[in-house]
């Protein structure tokens, strides 16, 4: 392949390397780079609005990889998620404000914590599998959630707490326009991370772990330390991308952080596509855009029909619950198995397979 | 990592969403918060109702020396995030908002910092003390609130205002010996707002305060909290939440058998929640802070004449916070007026001053229904003068009219 820009009709590949590079062609990784590029010049061109989008898409798209690293690639579900994203969130503010660590610092640091978080609840649910792991993150949402309303000395207690924005070298990074840059570096940097874990030997090991834990278990993949690694790096994504979210809005409070995001998580990943990178992606800047381009929508319906102005809060509600549902029977493996299938009807054309 | 949205293609998809409200010249833009859903929507409704029409009216009627309103609504389900995150897409808007009408106590305490930097007039729907500090001076604010105003007593005046009854009705029920006093409400900014403060005059007053109950601002069975309530003895609840919540409560405890006298705030309490509580809801003491729908003040014309821009039959009976929201934007109106005539014009600073010049005002038009208020730039107490009103079964009375000291150590608290 190398060297080659056009997407030859077969496999040749005759290594394993050359079967693991993170861009399965030079065109898609320069069409990975013209997008980081075009991003870069964004705010050059994009109104704050747009630019608030993108932000969002950000930090919700670095959470969202995280789960899909438990739920996609290690097969262990999870209803927890915006607990740890939050727990994100207030570490960060607190870190900042309590011992005074610049802001930059302090979203890696926060994410840190998170992990040590994310490893404790891993550990009872390294020993436990499917419904009742399930029920065992939910727990774990219920007692953060709590925390969160009681600590005062960590979160401001029911208050919240205030979270000051990005400084560097003295030149605050409080708008959108500046902010975006520092999402845009941190999303580089995790997805990065994220592809190139799933090439490594633990990355290998969780999907072991998620197609068949007895066989990994034989071929001596010590399972609870890949499930409890793996609650690890999910909870360092969703305290990045919390620490993100607390220093953008600039404030940080419990009410945040209920079951209702992370059910939103779980359904990024899905619609997104489970065990896909690009699909966590996907699937944010579709459930991020849906309520937005639904406003549009409803509201130009609305102007049509006058009578339906009062009740577009709920038609917008309704039609994003149908275009989920919708999304989830004719599309159940997600957004990046279209994007493959897309991809694999120009490849083999005019054949069908 | 394999392909990134295109912005390009997003804004096609979205083209002309952010196309805002076509703002002229001569518009004054104001942001409108409400809580439409969410816990607190049952008193959120008919608050932001009385805004929206308020702000209608005005238009209708000339505008601000001819300037027209323009505002936009936005239903924030009472979640502070979305309402910060509403702020920042106004902020970043042109023309950007000079005033905005606010609704919760965790948005608006969350959003302090953020008025302030950017000079803009807010005027909250919430009446925490934390907000009458304008320089910061109190130990107990966490950051000076220049840029806030509410139109009322503060939480804690208010719950101070309902123990001075209590402890007047403890005398004139003969009571013996120290009368119990126990405050009751969800673990939220609003409901907690007056906790400290009114637990500590209800001790000066010679109450015993005990631990606090917990409910949700959510209505749901509170009989596990009637049974406490019961177990603890108090002679006086103070509910904290709002109507919603309090209804599912009295009920609650009315099926338990509880005989504690309750009091309430502001938002505790209205002739929807009368309607639904039934005769659970009768005894009940709490604040007003406007006149009431069928009273005969000469301002209630102006109120009628408000309410008809989304009832033109006339035919709604408004509860008691519609008259309070007319009041705020009417107080909003006057000093926009008087900013108007300044260097500058209606700007965020200039509307702030002309707020911190009234003296015992009260709105033209609405003489009888607000309360007269006076702003000074070392003092956001609006008034510290507290109806209270008890429901009976002949409608509601006004039992009691507290006039609270303006005590310098209570500013912010």
């Amino acid at each position: 392949m190398a060297g080659h820009a056009t997407m030859r009709c077969g496999e040749f590949r005759t290594s394993y390397r050359a079967d693991t590079t993170i861009f399965p062609t030079p065109m898609s990784r320069n069409f990975a780079l013209g997008g980081v590029v075009l991003l870069v010049l964004a705010p050059l061109v994009l109104n704050a609005y747009y630019l608030n989008l993108l932000i969002q898409i950000g930090y919700y798209g670095i959470a969202a990889l995280g789960l899909n690293i438990l739920v996609g690639f290690t097969g262990q579900i999870s209803l927890g998620h915006a607990a740890f994203f939050g727990f994100g969130a207030f570490a960060s503010a607190w870190i900042n404000n309590s011992f005074g660590i610049p802001v930059i610092l302090s979203i890696p640091l926060a994410g840190v914590l998170t992990t040590a978080v994310g490893m404790i609840v891993g550990v009872p649910a390294g020993r436990i599998k499917g419904l009742y792991l399930a029920i065992a993150t939910l727990a774990s949402q219920f007692i953060l959630e709590d925390f969160f309303a009681r600590a005062e000395w960590f979160t401001g207690g029911s208050s919240g707490s205030l979270a000051n924005s990005i400084s560097l070298f003295g030149y605050s990074m409080s708008s959108d326009q500046s902010y975006f840059y520092v999402v845009l570096f941190f999303v580089v940097v995790m997805f990065l991370f994220g592809a190139n874990l799933l090439r490594t030997r633990d990355g290998r090991a969780f999907v072991a772990v998620r197609d068949h834990y007895l066989s990994a278990e034989i071929m001596g993949i010590n399972l609870t330390k890949y499930r409890i690694l793996s609650f690890g790096i999910s909870s360092f994504y969703a305290g990045i991308g919390g620490a993100l979210y607390g220093h953008y809005l600039g404030f940080v409070s419990a009410e945040g952080f209920t079951i209702l995001l992370s059910i939103q998580f779980l359904g990024m990943v899905i619609i997104g596509g489970l065990g896909s990178v690009m699909g966590a992606l996907l699937g944010t800047t579709f459930m991020v855009l849906l309520p937005e381009v639904m406003t549009s929508l409803v509201g130009s319906v609305g102007d049509m029909l006058p009578g339906l102005s009062q009740g577009v809060a709920y038609i917008k509600q309704m039609a994003i619950g149908l275009a989920i549902i919708l999304f989830l029977i004719f599309e159940p493996d997600g957004l990046a198995h279209r994007w493959k299938m897309v991809k694999a009807y120009w490849k083999l054309y005019p054949f069908s397979y | 990592m394999n392909k990134c949205v295109i912005p390009a293609a997003m804004a096609a998809a979205l083209a002309g969403l952010m196309a805002g409200t076509a703002s002229a010249a001569d518009s004054i833009t104001v942001g409108h918060l409400a809580a439409y859903t969410g816990p607190t929507s049952d008193v959120g409704k008919p608050y932001g109702q009385g805004i929206a029409d308020a702000m209608n009216y005005i238009n209708a009627n000339g505008g601000i020396d001819g300037s027209q309103l323009s505002f936009e609504t936005v239903d924030y389900s009472y979640n502070a995030p979305q309402a910060i995150a509403t702020y920042k897409r106004w902020m970043a808007s042109n023309p950007a908002p000079v005033a905005i009408q606010g609704w919760g106590t965790a948005d608006t305490e969350a959003l302090v910092k953020f008025v302030t930097n950017d000079e803009v007039f807010f005027m909250s729907a919430s009446y925490s003390g934390h907000l009458t500090d304008p320089m910061g001076k109190s130990e107990r604010t966490k950051a000076a609130a220049p840029y806030n105003f509410f139109y009322g007593p503060s939480y804690s005046d208010g719950c101070r205002g309902v123990v001075q009854w209590a402890s007047e009705d403890w005398k004139a029920k003969g009571g013996e010996g120290k009368p119990k006093f126990v405050h009751m409400g969800d673990n939220h900014p609003y409901p907690n707002a007056p906790k400290e403060a009114c637990a500590a005059y209800a001790e000066e007053l010679g109450f015993e305060v005990l631990n606090p109950i917990v409910y949700s601002l959510k209505p749901g069975d509170f009989k596990a909290q009637c049974l406490s309530l019961k177990e603890s003895g108090a002679n006086y609840a103070y509910l904290a939440n709002t109507s919603g919540s309090n209804i599912s409560l009295v009920k609650s405890c009315a099926t338990v058998g509880v005989d504690t006298q309750f009091i309430s705030n502001v938002w505790g309490w209205d002739e929807n929640a009368q309607a639904a509580a039934g005769d659970a809801g009768y005894g009940i003491a709490w604040v007003v802070g406007a006149a009431g729908w069928n009273s005969d003040a000469p301002g209630m014309e102006t109120v009628r004449a408000v309410s008809r821009m989304s009832d033109p039959s006339g035919n709604e009976a408004r509860v008691l916070h519609y008259m309070r929201a007319v009041c705020g934007v009417f107080f909003m109106h006057d000093a926009m007026l008087a900013a108007e005539k300044m260097d500058g014009g209606v700007t965020g600073t200039n509307i702030k001053a002309a707020m911190e010049q009234m003296t015992d005002h009260v709105p033209a038009g609405l003489e009888g229904v607000c309360l007269p208020s006076t702003w000074t730039p070392d003092d956001h107490r609006g008034t510290n003068q507290v109806l209270v009103y008890k429901s009976t079964p002949n409608g509601f009375e006004n039992v009691y009219t507290a006039t609270l000291e303006r005590r310098p150590e209570w500013l912010g608290w």
